[in-house]
Order: C-alpha cells, then sequence, then structure tokens
C-alpha cells in the first residue's frame, strides 16, 4: 500500500478546484464563448457609442435634453447586453460540462470515492465554474477603461449594479445547467433542457411585455425579467432574494440528486424539503422588501421629503386607473410613478379599470378613459394627468398634507460626442487573439 | 443451465465460519426496474485475500461492485468491514472502486491526472514514480488520456486505482485490454501492492482470473453460484483436480 501523505478536506476541497479549473480551461466550449463575447461586447459598444454620440449632438444644441443623456442607459446597459445573449445561449454549455462530462467520463464515479460529500463536491465544481467566469468580463473592464479614455462619465454604483444582475443571472443558469447535467443522461440532453429554461425565460419576458396580470407577474419573475431590473440600477432585496433562492434551489437539488447511490425516495423528499423551505425563505423576503435606488439620476425615487410624507401615510390609498395597459401613458404612469409609489406607500391599492381602448389613436370606448381616481381615507379625487407633480399634489391634499422639496443635485446628463471605432481591434482581434493563445494549450491538456 | 445446489445456504454457512474480519456481504438485492439484477448475495472477503468475480458478461459483476461502494442503492443487504455496518463516509474511507470503461479528465495530460489522485489519495511521490516505471508509463506521461491506446488507458486507470490507500480495492476487468505478458506484469504489480490490503477483482477471462485470485465467486445472472477456493469449487462441481477454472464455471452453471 503507498505511503501516506493524508490532506484535510480543506486542502482536498482545493486540489480538486485546481484539477476542476483545469478541466474548464481545456473546454473549447469556454474558449469559444469567450471569444463570442469580446466580439459581441466590442460591437455593442462601438454601436452604443456612435447612437449616444448622434444623440448627444442634438443635447449639446439643445441643453434641456441633455438630462436624457445617461451613459448607463445609452452604453452599458446596450453593451451588456452582449453578455446577456452569451449568458442565455453559450454559458449552459460550458457550465454543463462541470457535472456532464465527469458523469460521461466515469470521473464522477472516482470523484464521489473521495473523501467529500456531494454537496461540497458541487460547491467545488461552483466555485470553479465562477472564477473562470471571471474570464468573461474581461471584454466588460475593457469597455470601461475605452468608455473613460474617450472622456466618458461612469458611475460606479450603477455598474456595480449592472455587475451585480449578470452575475446573480449568470449564477442561476450555471445551476441550472449543474441540475440539468446530473438529471440528464447526456450532455446534449442536459443542454437542451437548460436552454430550455434560459430561452423559456427570454420568451415569457417577451410575451408578458405590455400585458397585465398574471402574465405580468410571471414575465418579472422570469430571469430576464429579473435582470432588466438590476439594468435599471435599482437593487431590490427581493430580487436579490429571488436569485439566490432560484440558485441555491438548483445548487441543492444538485447536490441531492448528484449521488447515484442515493435512493430516490430520499431525493424526492430532501427535494420536496429545499423547495420548501426556499421558497418560505423567499415569501418571507418579498414580505418586507427593501430597495436602494443607485441611479445617478435617481429616476427610482422621489425627492426626499416626498418620500418621508409618503411613507407616513397610514391609511389606504386606492389608485383606480382606467388605462389600458398597453397605452404608453399607462407604461409611464407605471414606471414613472406607481413603482415608486409601491415601492413608498405603506398601503397602497392599486385598481386597473376595465377599458375597451387599445391605445393613444384608437378610439376610447368608455367615456372615463384615461382617468385616474384616488381615495385616501374617505375622501376621493380624480384627474387624468400623469403628471409626477400634479398626482402627488392630489395625494398629499386628500392626506391634508403640506411638502416642501427639499433640494437636490440636479442631473444634467453626460452627452459625449465620441468616436469608439479605433477601439475595434482590441475586441476584434486583440482579445481573441490573446484568448485563443492561452486556449489552444488548455484545450491541449498542456496545463 | 447447472444451478449450484444450495447456493444459499452453503455460501451463508461459509460466512458464519468466517471470522469476522474484512468485508462482508449479506444479502444484496439489486433490481433496475421490474428487472432483477442482484439476488441475495452474500459472501466475505478476508484481510489481504484476492476475491476473484467470475461471470459472463451481463452476470452483474460491475453492478454488485457499484452496490458495494455505495455508487448504486440496494433494495436490501447490509455491507460491514469487521462487523461494522458500513456508512457512505465509511466506505470512502475503506473501499476504492475503479470501474471499467472510464475515462477520467481525459483531455488532461496523464502527468497531471496521475498527480492529481497521487495527491487526493494521499499517497507519495515514490510510489507515483514507482507504479509509473511498474507499469512503462513514462513514454504517456506528457500525452492527454484520451490520445493513448486502450492498453495505456487501462495501465493509467491501474495506477489511479493502485494509488489509493484504502485496505479494499475493488477492480473491474483489470486484465481487459492486455495481451499474455502484459496481463502477467500487472498480476506481478498486484501481487507486490497486495500487502495490506484485500482486493476483489471482477473478471470475465478465467485463465487470468485463474493466475491471480486465492477464491473465486461465480456470479451468473445475478445470482451466487458458487464460493470457494478452485479445489473447493472443483470438488463442489465433481470434477478433478486437474480441472481448470474454466471447466469449473462450466459444470456450475
Amino acid at each position: 500500500m503507498p505511503s501516506s501523505e493524508r490532506l484535510s478536506r480543506f486542502q482536498l476541497a482545493r486540489l480538486i478546484l485546481i484539477q476542476e479549473i483545469r478541466g474548464l480551461l481545456a473546454a473549447p466550449a469556454l474558449w469559444i464563448m469567450l471569444i463570442i463575447v469580446s466580439l459581441l461586447v466590442g460591437y455593442s459598444f462601438i454601436q452604443a457609442v456612435e447612437l449616444f454620440s448622434q444623440a448627444s449632438r442634438t443635447a449639446k444644441s439643445f441643453p434641456e435634453l441633455a438630462s436624457g443623456m445617461n451613459p448607463m442607459e445609452g452604453i452599458f446597459v446596450p453593451t451588456f447586453g452582449a453578455y446577456y445573449l452569451t449568458e442565455t445561449l453559450l454559458l449552459p454549455f460550458v457550465a454543463i460540462r462541470i457535472i456532464g462530462l465527469d458523469k460521461q467520463s466515469g470521473a464522477l464515479k472516482l470523484l464521489l470515492q473521495l473523501r467529500l460529500p456531494p454537496l461540497s463536491l458541487c460547491g467545488i465544481k461552483l466555485a470553479a465554474m465562477g472564477i473562470v467566469w471571471l474570464l468573461s468580463l474581461l471584454p466588460a473592464l475593457l469597455v470601461l477603461v475605452f468608455w473613460h479614455h474617450l472622456g466618458g462619465h461612469i458611475y460606479p454604483p450603477e455598474i456595480a449594479v449592472l455587475f451585480a444582475g449578470h452575475g446573480l443571472y449568470s449564477l442561476a443558469v450555471v445551476t441550472i445547467a449543474m441540475f440539468a447535467a446530473t438529471i440528464s443522461d447526456s450532455l446534449p440532453t442536459a443542454a437542451m433542457i437548460c436552454l430550455a429554461v434560459t430561452l423559456g425565460s427570454w420568451v415569457l419576458d417577451f410575451a408578458a411585455g405590455g400585458q397585465s396580470g398574471a402574465l405580468e407577474i410571471l414575465g418579472s419573475l422570469s430571469l430576464t425579467g429579473m435582470l432588466r431590473q438590476f439594468e435599471g440600477g435599482l437593487l431590490s432585496t427581493t430580487l436579490i432574494a429571488a436569485f439566490l433562492s432560484l440558485s441555491l434551489l438548483f445548487f441543492l437539488l444538485t447536490a441531492i440528486w448528484l449521488h447515484p447511490g442515493r435512493r430516490s425516495a430520499f431525493k424526492l423528499r430532501n427535494s420536496l424539503m429545499v423547495l420548501l423551505a426556499l421558497g418560505g425563505l423567499l415569501a418571507g423576503a418579498s414580505l418586507a422588501p427593501r430597495y436602494v435606488d443607485l441611479t445617478e439620476n435617481r429616476k427610482h425615487s422621489f425627492n426626499p421629503a416626498d418620500a418621508r410624507a409618503l411613507r407616513q401615510l397610514d391609511k389606504t390609498l386606492t389608485i383606480t386607473i382606467h388605462l389600458d395597459p398597453q397605452d404608453s401613458r399607462f407604461l409611464d404612469l407605471e414606471h414613472d410613478l406607481l413603482a415608486k409609489l409601491k415601492r413608498c406607500v405603506p398601503k397602497l391599492e392599486l385598481h386597473y379599470a376595465a377599458t375597451g381602448s387599445t391605445g393613444l389613436f384608437s378610439a376610447a370606448k368608455i367615456d372615463n378613459y384615461g382617468l385616474i381616481e384616488y381615495e385616501y381615507n374617505g375622501r376621493q379625487d380624480q384627474s387624468y394627468s400623469n403628471s409626477q407633480n400634479e398626482i402627488l399634489s392630489i395625494i398629499y391634499h386628500l392626506a391634508g398634507m403640506r411638502v416642501t422639496s427639499e433640494p437636490v443635485p440636479i442631473y444634467r446628463g453626460y452627452p459625449l460626442v465620441a468616436d469608439a471605432r479605433s477601439n475595434r481591434w482590441w475586441f476584434y482581434l486583440i482579445l481573441p487573439l490573446f484568448f485563443l493563445g492561452i486556449g489552444i494549450p488548455g484545450c491541449r491538456g498542456k496545463w | 443451465m447447472k444451478h449450484f445446489r444450495g447456493t444459499h445456504s452453503q455460501a451463508e454457512g461459509m460466512i458464519q465460519k468466517q471470522p469476522a474480519r474484512g468485508l462482508r456481504i449479506d444479502r444484496i438485492n439489486k433490481t433496475f426496474g421490474t428487472y432483477r439484477v442482484l439476488t441475495d448475495i452474500s459472501f466475505t472477503v478476508v484481510p489481504g485475500e484476492i476475491l476473484g468475480l467470475i461471470g459472463p458478461n451481463g452476470a452483474g459483476k460491475s453492478t454488485l461492485l457499484e452496490c458495494i461502494t455505495g455508487l448504486l442503492p440496494v433494495e436490501s443487504g447490509t455491507v460491514s468491514w469487521e462487523d461494522e455496518n458500513l456508512s457512505r463516509q465509511r466506505r470512502q474511507q475503506l473501499l476504492w472502486y475503479q470501474p471499467d470503461n472510464i475515462l477520467p479528465f481525459a483531455g488532461q495530460r496523464v502527468a497531471a491526472s496521475l498527480s492529481f489522485f497521487r495527491r487526493a489519495h494521499g499517497a507519495s511521490e515514490a510510489d507515483l514514480e514507482q507504479l509509473v516505471d511498474g507499469l512503462d508509463l513514462s513514454p504517456m506521461l506528457n500525452k492527454p488520456l484520451q490520445a493513448l491506446s486502450k492498453g495505456y488507458r487501462r495501465r493509467v486507470l491501474l495506477a489511479i486505482a493502485l494509488l489509493s490507500r484504502q485496505p479494499l480495492l475493488m477492480l473491474d476487468e483489470p486484465f481487459d485490454g492486455f495481451d499474455l505478458k502484459q496481463s502477467l506484469a500487472v498480476m506481478d504489480l498486484l501481487r507486490q501492492c497486495r500487502t495490506g490490503r484485500t482486493m476483489i477483482l471482477s473478471i470475465h477471462q478465467l485463465s487470468e482470473a485463474e493466475k491471480i485470485c486465492d477464491r473465486f465467486l461465480l456470479l451468473d445472472q445475478g445470482r451466487m453460484m458458487g464460493i470457494g477456493t478452485l479445489d473447493e469449487l472443483r470438488r463442489q462441481a465433481g470434477l478433478s483436480p486437474e480441472a481448470s477454472l474454466e471447466e469449473v464455471f462450466l459444470a456450475i452453471i
């Protein structure tokens, strides 16, 4: 018998982590994904800068338009759209390998005999995937550097939320891929299951756009819908809890179902327990939501004085809206005001009255189409306006409050006319060659 | 098909005669859906012994090894070591099972894979060097496992298994893919490594099993047809002392 240099569990875990990273770096799928992400990010960035510059030219002529020139919305969200595509369509093919390839090659049978429980093994595999995923951030970091170099403005908290959103989205995709690989007999089946979830989420979000009721709720709870809320710069505890619960659910399901020596009854019982526990956790988190508006223009927030006043409303504020959910006025109202009211007013009831109109230019089938009714503490008022100031005045009037806005810094926007085309070689040539340069030896088993 | 009369009672009788040392398998049953793969398998393996699991393809040899390791759940039955019923954690400490037809970390260099398992098993570099020399793996160390011939892949797997430090080693078809000379060399290596270890070898080539195993467990269609030394099996089959394992096997099943 060989002489012994027994490793501690921590040392064994570190050894397996290095082995997993090595395995991922030997995957052609990873390097192909990185090259594609580099090309897509580069293209998106150059296009975004071009469009932003066009709009900025107008904004420089008409300064009142400048406040709409927000680099987060004009540059970073569109550029990071490339990441969404990659995370949705390509990341599953890399992530399924960390379980699927070991199952297919038989390595899993050996790993499961080492002195680590399946939960630890899954944790190590997830950590390895997370470390390798950091490589994909290289194009994004280049975007930040180039945008800064072009004289563009960067507001770090907004960028941090965007990174966090994509990080959580990727985490969810990876854990779904791990579970898909665990319950599948082959890598193609696992890939199809994972893509069905990510693409299904995309389709659901698309179908739910401009809809109301259950479809709207489902759409906002889809992975794509949740990511979009991060892109808006609003940090929500409910959203973070939802992403983490979903990821934790699939991670734990993977750990439960990974070991082939466990009985089906054990797997089903534990899966149910995990599902109930995480469902309860998520329900708890959604009962007391907290929001942090990390946008520079504070677009998700009222003036601090308004926010304080609205939080003091101790009776139920009822708002009845006679607008079609697909009407642009309704969408403006929802995004500019109702969403903020939902976060501030402790007892808010929204009623969406049935309407027959389909939009601004179609004939309303009811006389009060467009009307918004307000009721607070037995007092009522109504208006056709969807202006924030006017609506807040109505609410304060109903509540018998006088609120004076606090002076806040005025967001003036950051218009910039620039040309990012000179950076294209970095995304189209240098970075892909860099990935090829370190990827080819990895794929040949040199590491 | 002949059935070894009184398989269960005799197998159990043999178990009762054995001291409570080593591995004890008691009434393992395994089904896949409605198909019964293993039926009431009971036997013991004493420390230092090499037990050959003998049977045709599909007899249930690999399934039995996976059930013992805990890589497959069983419908009933227990696995114990020194009278201790083994949990999954204890099996990880005491048993190492090397499956057949696997290609772990196929894209990595053989040296990297062996180094990983050496460290994971807690073996020394000298142990690895000895195995690399013994299995003539030196020319292949810088190649990925997937680029090797079947014979070399088998040697790498054997090296991985022999790096393990668990007292019970279970190898699935360790001689498959080797020619006669290579098989003999591997047998020599296994004999060198048997000090302080117990081995269960799943073998379908009877001539090779006869050369290395101390006792044999004959399996057919998931049933235990007999267990014992070659002489005991010859007597049980009513054959002459010169009868080969192949003749014994054919007489018993």
